[in-house]
């Protein structure tokens, strides 16, 4: 167990290694750098424009540019952001977990509703509610999240228009005031209470496509576990129904939905990241177009370089914990 | 009647209507509830798209200033005094409200403009060749700009949102199929590569000299030297060639690896130069030891060692690099990135949908790999090797055609996400651009001017939303149904 983690972590340098340098590569097609655009600024001279190049690398070859912010990530530094004047960590980690509480919410929702609808799905498969259930599930596969988010958005703002006051908040985070308080000296529980207010519509939005694959897969496993011989042998046993539901067929069924958290990951991140531009949630995507429109290369690695390290861990989590649920797959 | 008479009479029977694979794939996909519903909506859309120009009163990029995001139009079908008449639209003024401040639209309904059907209108060419001017609907009144048919309303620049939509769907639907095509080809390719030549090596360089063993020294002497040459990785490749016959390919192979290798001496050379420039104290000397490593083992790799890898490892390794990098932040850095470039639309829509097939085809290459590698131990497949067919025809005539269900079901499924990333990145600037059309940049238009302009103009909002929702949802249905007609597993 150990001696396959251990192989599984090394295996992953590799990857790092690659896919930070193809990002580092794409970065550099952009034309000009991010010092070009303050050679248009008449308060910087020539000779300071210069100075700003070499402080930051920008006249060596690229590889080498790359080598010192791989030289830095691994000893924790991520560089230096222009545009923020400051590290590029300070601006970064707020960020991240902001990311992080609407994409670990969304889990959170995705798995708390697709399993029991999937199980009351398939054990009345065929009945109105489960043809409904069917077609909504396609329906949230196909709906677009940026335009389910300009919805949501939509309903919010109607809802405000009816009732006079906001029922959901219209995007954004965190309230500027709490009972007339300053957010920030508001007591904490008040502040998580309200970020978990402005996170129900987001939260909604990113997990409906997860909700809706999720459910369909439970259902397939539900289907397919119940025609299982072990099933029919514990109903010959004369066990009664709740047992085989929930102790036979559950129990197996449920497998690989546990397992798929790693691959939910990297779908949440891309999905969560529009639903953050439409709704102002202040995650990691819409400061990386910000990035991307200033060309602020060690914000755009700093987070590509966190997000892919979360990624594989996310997997090699995933793989790890399939292997425990389900003894059957041996580590190869 | 004896049983094994019986079953002689129903074979019979069953061979006089035997269906092909074929038949019985579309005897199950009609089966499907929504799979000639989802295909007949798509063959609509596809059809306005085509004929958008005909469809749509107002050509693409057709603007008018004094009606900027101005509601859709009202048609009115009874005149003042309720009679019945032809549906007839009126003139809309714009006025500034003195009061509020706000912008109105007040109808003036003293002059009717009925609207005809199949009418002369804007000329137009159509599928870009053919001179015309017929439209769908309108009037005369449309082309002398007397009073304006804005079925949808209209966008920020006061064009006509109807139209647009419809000149939208010629890239929102073709976006996808365009790079299904070219994922499809990499996939294709690289993967088949992949998994036909997994366990192959291919070399990266070979050494010209042997370095003989401290046993063959203490065997022979000073004499093990003198085949330095005669057993060098160079020497032992080139006999090898002689014997499979493949003289020519080794020649032509063998510059082009001491070429790569010396630009990556060369590469690193320079990295290494420039990186113990800018650096000082642990880092100094830690790059020295990790550099003059690397380039002393590149060095003796290229006189005394070789080199070898599996193509196989390279691809593979290639994809799950691809796969690392979530996939929403690859999109937008490499369209972020030309973003940055003045590129004219048709030059934008290629590099698009180019990014879109660059980010996806991993996934395929991956399972194409695995059946690949399933079907290249079949019997068929060393029948033909058997009877002297070359690496290439087992692959292309033998194994890929192997995998063709597989695939129609893949396109079919992962059509909706090509559909889905090109809106997702128009509407986030980062695709196509004005003055094209596409739904996903009409989609962005609703949220310019911040949270509250969706309330005053919703219409921004639903109609384009409502065409990338139908088109994935479509999709989605057809590729269920595909699936489930072209599954091996569900012939009995």
């Amino acid at each position: 167990m150990t001696a396959y983690i251990v192989r599984r972590l090394i295996h992953l340098i590799p990857t790092f290694l690659g896919a930070t340098f193809l990002a580092f590569l794409i970065i550099q097609l952009a034309p000009g750098d991010f010092v070009t655009r303050l050679e248009l600024d008449p308060s910087y001279n020539h000779q300071q424009i210069e100075n700003l190049r070499r402080l930051f690398g920008l006249d060596q070859p690229f590889t080498v540019q790359y080598a010192k912010w791989l030289s830095g990530f691994m000893k924790g530094y991520l560089g230096v952001s222009l545009s923020y004047q400051t590290d590029v960590w300070q601006v970064l980690k707020p960020r991240l977990l902001n990311s992080l509480v609407l994409v670990s919410l969304s889990i959170i929702f995705i798995y708390v509703v697709s399993i029991p609808i999937g199980v009351y799905s398939a054990l009345r498969q065929y009945s109105l509610a489960d043809r409904v259930l069917t077609t909504l599930a396609f329906f949230g596969l196909a709906i677009p999240n940026f335009f389910f988010a300009l919805l949501m958005l939509y309903f919010a703002l109607w809802l405000k228009d009816v009732f006079g006051h906001e029922i959901f908040p219209i995007g954004g985070m965190r309230s500027l005031y709490i009972d007339g308080v300053d957010f920030f000296s508001a007591p904490k529980w008040r502040q998580w209470l309200d970020i978990l207010w402005h996170a129900i519509l987001p939260v909604i939005v990113s997990g409906t496509s997860g909700t809706a694959g999720l459910t369909r897969v439970m259902r397939t496993q539900m289907l397919e576990t119940k025609m299982q011989d072990f099933v029919r042998t514990a109903r010959a046993k004369g066990l009664s129904e709740r047992v085989v539901v929930y102790k036979h067929i559950l129990r197996n069924a449920i497998i690989p939905i546990v397992a798929s958290i790693g691959f939910l990951l990297p779908e949440l991140f891309g999905g969560a990241g529009l639903v953050e531009v439409v709704m102002g949630w202040p995650g990691l995507t819409p400061m990386m177009l910000e990035a991307l429109f200033s060309i602020d290369v060690y914000i755009i690695m700093g987070s590509i370089g966190v997000s892919v390290i979360l990624l594989m861990i996310g997997n090699l989590l995933s793989d790890l914990l399939l292997a425990w649920v389900d003894p059957r797959i041996r580590y190869s | 009647m004896p049983a094994d008479e019986k079953n002689i009479d129903l074979l019979e029977g069953v061979a006089e209507h035997s269906l092909s694979h074929w038949q019985k794939a579309w005897i199950r996909f009609k089966r499907h509830p929504f799979a000639r519903w989802a295909g007949t909506v798509l063959i609509f859309l596809y059809l306005m798209a085509i004929f958008a120009d005909f469809v749509g009163p107002y050509p693409e990029a057709k603007s008018f200033r004094k009606y900027q995001f101005m509601q859709p139009t009202a048609i009115h079908f009874k005149t003042e005094d309720g009679r019945w008449t032809r549906p007839y639209v009126c003139k809309v003024e714009r006025k500034r409200n003195l009061k509020t401040f706000k912008l109105e639209f007040n109808e003036d309904c003293s002059q009717h403009y009925p609207i005809y059907f199949i009418v002369h209108g804007y000329p137009y060419k159509l599928f870009g060749l053919i001179p015309a001017d017929i439209h769908l609907f309108g009037g005369p009144w449309v082309t002398e700009e007397k009073a304006h048919i804005f079925l949808w309303g209209t966008d920020d620049f006061g064009r006509d949102l109807f139209s647009r939509i419809w000149f939208g769907g010629r890239i929102s639907l073709s976006i996808g199929i365009f790079a299904v095509i070219i994922a499809l080809f990499l996939g294709i390719t690289l993967g088949g590569i992949s998994g036909y030549f997994a366990g192959e090596k291919m070399h990266l360089i070979r050494g010209f000299l042997h370095w003989p063993s401290r046993a063959e020294i203490a065997e022979k002497g000073a004499a093990a030297f003198r085949g330095m040459f005669a057993n060098s990785a160079l020497a032992r490749g080139w006999r090898n060639a002689v014997y499979e016959g493949q003289t020519l390919w080794y020649l032509l192979s063998l510059p082009l690896q001491y070429a790569f290798w010396g630009l990556a001496i060369w590469i690193l050379a320079i990295t290494m130069k420039g990186f113990l420039a800018v650096s000082s104290g642990f880092e100094l000397a830690f790059a020295m030891v990790l550099f003059g490593a690397a380039l002393a083992y590149m060095f003796w790799a290229a006189i005394f060692g070789e080199v070898a890898i599996d193509v196989d490892d390279i691809i593979m390794r290639t994809t799950e690099i691809l796969a690392a990098i979530p996939g929403l932040f690859l999109l937008i850095i490499l369209s972020g990135i030309l973003a940055k470039y003045d590129l004219p639309s048709s030059t934008r829509f290629m590099m698009v949908l180019s990014i879109l097939a660059f980010v996806s085809w991993g996934g395929l290459a991956r399972n194409i790999r695995g059946f690949i590698l399933q079907l290249r131990e079949m019997e068929y497949a060393q029948a033909a090797k058997a009877l002297g067919a070359g690496n290439w025809r087992i692959l292309f005539r033998h194994l890929l055609p192997g995998v063709m269900g597989y695939l129609i079901v893949v396109v079919s499924l992962s059509l909706p996400g090509y559909i889905l990333a090109e809106s997702g990145l128009s509407f986030l600037g980062l695709g196509i651009q004005d003055p094209s059309s596409s739904w996903g940049l009409l989609l962005s238009k609703a949220q310019q001017g911040g949270m509250s302009a969706l309330r005053q103009r919703p219409w921004l909002l639903f109609f384009p939303g409502f065409f990338i929702f139908v088109s994935i949802l479509a999709y989605n249905y057809l590729g269920d149904a595909l699936r489930d007609a072209l599954d091996p597993r569900a012939e009995h």
